[in-house]
């Protein structure tokens, strides 16, 4: 349980092994009233009194199993990790299968104290989100995930520690405000002045597999007209980028991965193709989501494997 | 982060309702026995932040400084009411008040956590006043609003939905029953208190070591049950032989008469005549004395069902010179004891000094009295003579046995004796040996119950405190001879009770009255329950205890074994008990009990299904695994998928009779090993 490294694999059953089980502050306040009212029994040979202190305690004992049972049998899996840019929230997603009855209250925690609280039903599966702070650029590991409830009665807490192998990607963070992009190729001063303008639409193609979600014509769709890809005809300057890292010399490497983030996020603002050169990674010239992540994630793990190996 | 942090925010108001049921449930049994004015605050405090909007409320700010001011305003309203505040009762009263006050000032979930385990405690102090089949009962209501009080400050409940809160509520408490029975039999009781009790602990009702004119009357209006008893064979001896002895009083000190300072020891009357066996089930009075017919012939004991403790010593009392039954120390719990008695007026005095000691009188007080009887004894020639002379006066002149005397003065035998004629038992027995001692003849005042009711429901006899007495004895050749000068007024008292003796229009505890009413039939049946539960539940102690594990044959057990036996039966519940709730989901749902017993099945063949694999993916897998089977398995699979995944159908019930049967086909695990 103390393991850094992540040690499950594969779809993780609760059983009592992995379950914790202890009493809450609210539930050691009550054991020790009923420890009190026990003393005041003995004192006073209150038989009554240790049959209602008595009484309590088989409450407390069963409440102890009911929170037990809500816990135990729920089967965790991994499903899927997702990508972030530093600073903001990394989100991964957990399957929860539950072969039993309803559970109730049950609450995922991350290592960053995020938590997501869920019902689950009965004989169900459910996808769970939850996240954690994206901390720096670079992989990073969803950490051990503590599954926990205090269902029914608030009184015990049960938990167990769940850890996948399960990472996300995290973008550097985009420079804001950034200086604007290299001019294309074929740019000039002149066009570069309509850069901010909005690209016009030229007309639709056939959607072809890679086209991006924003790029579908959506109302064509609607209508059941077939799948369409909008196509945008840039105004001037709106030539294909070449981001180039060696164009940035002068900053050290987090600003220009910085900065080349902000650049790729304009370029795909403008609907512009570009290519991106980082050592060790060239990227052709391209445009769409496919495209964008892969640069994003190019910048992101920039000479990651380095540093793991030094 | 073991401890879930408590949630800060203010409560809602449904989480407010709960707690106002668990404290109102909680306080209302107590409502009884606390002074009226405090009943009405600490449910008031209450109702009020309940009925009130919260902006009508005085702000946090100012509650702060108010709601101390208020439990000091309370706590010395009880001391001055009390006239002292830490005993018992004080504590109760202001807890009770105190919870009102908490519930005023509750702001969030942690308040209400401790709002609640205060309230759990006020509902045990009720049993400082009554141990009943009722006051149990009256818990039930704030238990059973427990579990979904607990709930709502777990999670702030959403809808006004109570029902099903208190249901799971009550079956979370009936799961635990087991382990509440397991504990209360096998829980180590004490044969004594812990630390001392409050002097308040001790006083309920029953007799006392001082009888003052106007005591035993005031006693005579209680119906509680002061003692049962169960005559041996079923034979109680008639009314007028019934004088359970009690406190024996022979100091006087001109109005009040009180234990003699020092006992001795006594003994037993052994005679040829008839002697009676019973035994008695005595409400704890707080006092040492026990209760037996005149005169006694044993010891007390312990019941024959419940033999020798290991010091082999199962005597309960020791006797007195003057017959009085003495236990070693206060009697804080019922106890029951086996008792024989030889039914006699008489038996021997111990010798010369209780002659001294039972003609001491004030030379002061009640001069009257002693001028006559001097004079009387001057016109008899003995003392038996005297002594009838005496009873005859009480019965000729026209004295009334009543339950309101007027009121006396300085000298009370005197007045009256003189003036007024009007008295209860204490009165004439008082009187009487004033008389006997100033004709210098000992005598002294004898104090218990005399008659009793037989129950038809039963067939024992209660002896209530309606029925406490006073009577007289005299010491006349070297015997103590008992004479009850009441009978001389009111004969029908010793013959028939408190009911026929007294005049019409006198206020008589109803169980005292004659006539057998379907009422007092109901009530001497629940009387008889009430025995049952006395003997059974609330007299469970230390003794009990011992003969309860002797019957387990668990007396010679070392302690750890008990603790050993008892862990392991926890553990037994705790499977028990997820077991049933696995049962009943699988009853609710048959199609996922037959494919859960498909797949144990495999299990325990050497394939277990992984949680994320599907009944196709696994059926199939159990194909490869055993192809001999692969349509059986196949068969299982696809129906198990359309039951569960697939459209509702009309043919719902034939899938499933047919998995059933498919599922019944299955081989045996041994087989699937061996394959």
């Amino acid at each position: 349980m103390w393991r850094r490294e992540p040690h499950d694999a594969g779809p993780i059953v609760l059983r009592h092994r992995r379950i914790y089980i202890l009493p809450t502050r609210r539930g050691l306040l009550l054991i020790a009233t009923l420890a009190i009212m026990l003393v005041t029994s003995m004192n006073y040979a209150l038989s009554l009194g240790f049959a209602l202190t008595f009484l309590l305690s088989g409450l407390v004992a069963s409440a102890l199993l009911h929170t037990y049972r809500n816990l135990a049998g729920i089967a965790v899996s991994p499903v899927a990790a997702g990508e972030a840019f530093a600073g903001t929230e990394l989100g991964f997603s957990l399957s929860f299968a539950n072969v039993g009855a309803t559970r109730r209250g049950i609450v995922v925690t991350t290592a960053a104290e995020r938590s997501v609280s869920v019902d689950l039903g009965a004989t169900a599966t459910h996808i769970v989100q939850v996240s954690t702070e994206a901390l720096r650029r670079g992989r990073q590991s969803l950490g051990r995930v503590t599954i926990s409830s205090d269902f029914p009665l608030g009184l015990w807490r049960g938990w167990a520690y769940v850890h996948f192998p399960l990472s996300g990607v995290v973008y550097p963070t985009p420079e804001a405000p950034s200086p604007p992009p290299p001019p294309g190729r074929e740019g000039s001063d002149a066009r570069r002045s309509a850069r901010a303008a909005e690209a016009e639409l030229a007309g639709l193609r056939d959607y072809q597999r890679g086209d991006a979600l924003n790029r579908i014509a959506w109302k064509a769709v609607a209508r059941g007209a077939g799948w369409y890809s909008k196509q945008f005809e840039g105004a001037g300057g709106r030539g294909p980028l070449e981001l180039e890292w060696t164009d940035l010399a002068g900053l050290d490497t987090e600003a220009r991965l910085s900065r080349l983030t902000a650049w790729v996020l304009a370029a795909e603002r403008e609907a512009r193709a570009f290519a991106l050169r980082v050592p060790g990674v060239e990227l052709a010239l391209g445009q769409g989501a496919v495209h964008r992540r892969s640069a994003l994630t190019a910048l992101a793990l920039f000479q990651e494997r380095e540093e793991r190996a030094s | 982060m073991i401890f879930s942090a408590a949630p800060a925010s203010p409560l809602t108001r449904m989480q407010l309702a709960w707690l106002a049921a668990l404290v109102l449930l909680a306080q209302a049994p107590l409502a009884f026995y606390v002074p009226l004015w405090m009943a009405v605050a600490g449910a008031g405090l209450v109702a009020a932040r309940l009925a009130l909007p919260a902006d009508r409320l005085p702000s946090p700010q100012l509650r702060r400084w108010l709601l101390p001011l208020l439990a000091l305003t309370v706590a010395i309203g009880i001391r001055v009411k009390f006239g002292y505040f830490l005993a018992r009762d004080p504590c109760v009263a202001f807890l009770y008040v105190l919870v009102g006050i908490k519930y005023l000032e509750t702001r969030n979930a942690r308040d209400g956590g401790l709002l609640v385990c205060l309230a759990l405690f006020l509902l045990l102090t009720q049993f400082f006043y009554a141990q009943t089949i009722g006051a149990a009962l009256a818990t039930l209501p704030a238990l059973l609003v427990l579990g979904g009080t607990l709930a709502a400050l777990r999670e702030a409940p959403t809808n006004a939905e109570w029902k099903g809160a208190v249901v799971g509520t009550a079956r979370m408490i009936a799961q635990g029953i087991p382990i509440a029975a397991l504990l209360f039999v096998l829980f180590p009781r004490l044969a004594g208190p812990l630390w001392g009790l409050p002097a308040d602990a001790l006083a309920r009702t029953g007799l006392s070591d001082r009888m003052a004119p106007g005591s035993i009357g005031a006693l005579s209006l209680s119906d509680d049950v002061a003692f049962r008893v169960d005559f041996d064979g079923g034979l109680a001896p008639p009314p007028a032989q019934r004088y359970w002895r009690g406190p024996v009083l022979s100091r006087f000190d001109g109005e009040a008469w009180t234990l003699p300072q020092r006992a001795r020891g006594g003994l037993l009357l052994r005679t040829d005549s008839r002697t009676i066996a019973y035994t008695v089930t005595l409400e704890p009075h707080g006092r040492l004395w026990l209760f037996a017919l005149e005169h006694p012939a044993s010891l007390p004991r312990r019941p024959a069902d419940a033999p020798a403790t290991s010091s082999g010593d199962d005597t309960l009392a020791l006797l007195t010179s003057d017959h009085q039954l003495l236990t070693r120390a206060p009697l804080l719990q019922a106890v029951r004891y086996t008792e024989r008695s030889t039914l006699a007026s008489t038996f021997p005095s111990v010798g010369e000094t209780e002659r001294r000691d039972n003609l001491q009188l004030p030379r002061d007080k009640n001069p009257r009295a002693i001028t006559f009887a001097r004079d009387l004894r001057g016109q008899v020639e003995s003392d038996r003579a005297f002594i009838a002379a005496v009873l005859a006066r009480f019965h000729d002149e026209p004295f009334v046995y009543t339950l309101t005397p007027s009121p006396l003065g300085r000298d009370p035998v005197d007045g009256f004796l003189f003036d007024t004629r009007r008295g209860f038992c204490e009165h004439y027995a008082g009187a009487f040996v004033v008389l006997l001692r100033a004709a210098g003849i000992p005598a002294r005042v004898v104090t218990g119950y005399q008659g009793g009711e037989i129950n038809p429901d039963g067939g024992y006899l209660i002896v209530r405190q309606s029925d406490a007495h006073a009577w007289a004895e005299a010491l006349l050749d070297g015997r103590w001879q008992r004479f009850d000068p009441t009978a001389a007024v009111a004969p029908s008292r010793v013959e028939r009770g408190l009911g026929a003796a007294l005049p019409l229009g006198e206020q008589v505890p109803y169980m005292a009255q004659l006539d057998m009413t379907w009422v007092k039939r109901l009530r001497l049946h629940w009387d008889a329950i009430n025995y049952q539960w006395q003997r059974g539940v609330v007299g469970f102690n230390l003794d009990r205890q011992r003969d309860l594990l002797r019957d387990l044959n668990l007396d010679n057990a070392r302690p750890w074994q008990i603790v050993a036996l008892a862990a392991g039966a926890i553990l037994l519940w705790g499977i028990f008990v997820l077991a049933m709730a696995r049962m009943r989901l699988l009853h609710a749902d048959p199609v996922l009990a037959l494919w859960s017993r498909a797949c144990s099945r495999l299990a325990r063949g050497g394939l277990r299904r992984s949680p994320e694999e599907g009944p196709l993916a696994y059926a199939q897998r159990a194909a490869r695994r055993w192809p001999q089977w692969k349509g059986l398995f196949e068969r299982i699979g696809e129906s198990y998928a359309v039951l569960r995944y697939g459209p509702q159908t009309a043919d719902r019930a034939d899938l499933i009779a047919a998995l059933r049967r498919s599922v019944q086909t299955l081989p045996t695990a041994r087989a699937l090993r061996t394959r």
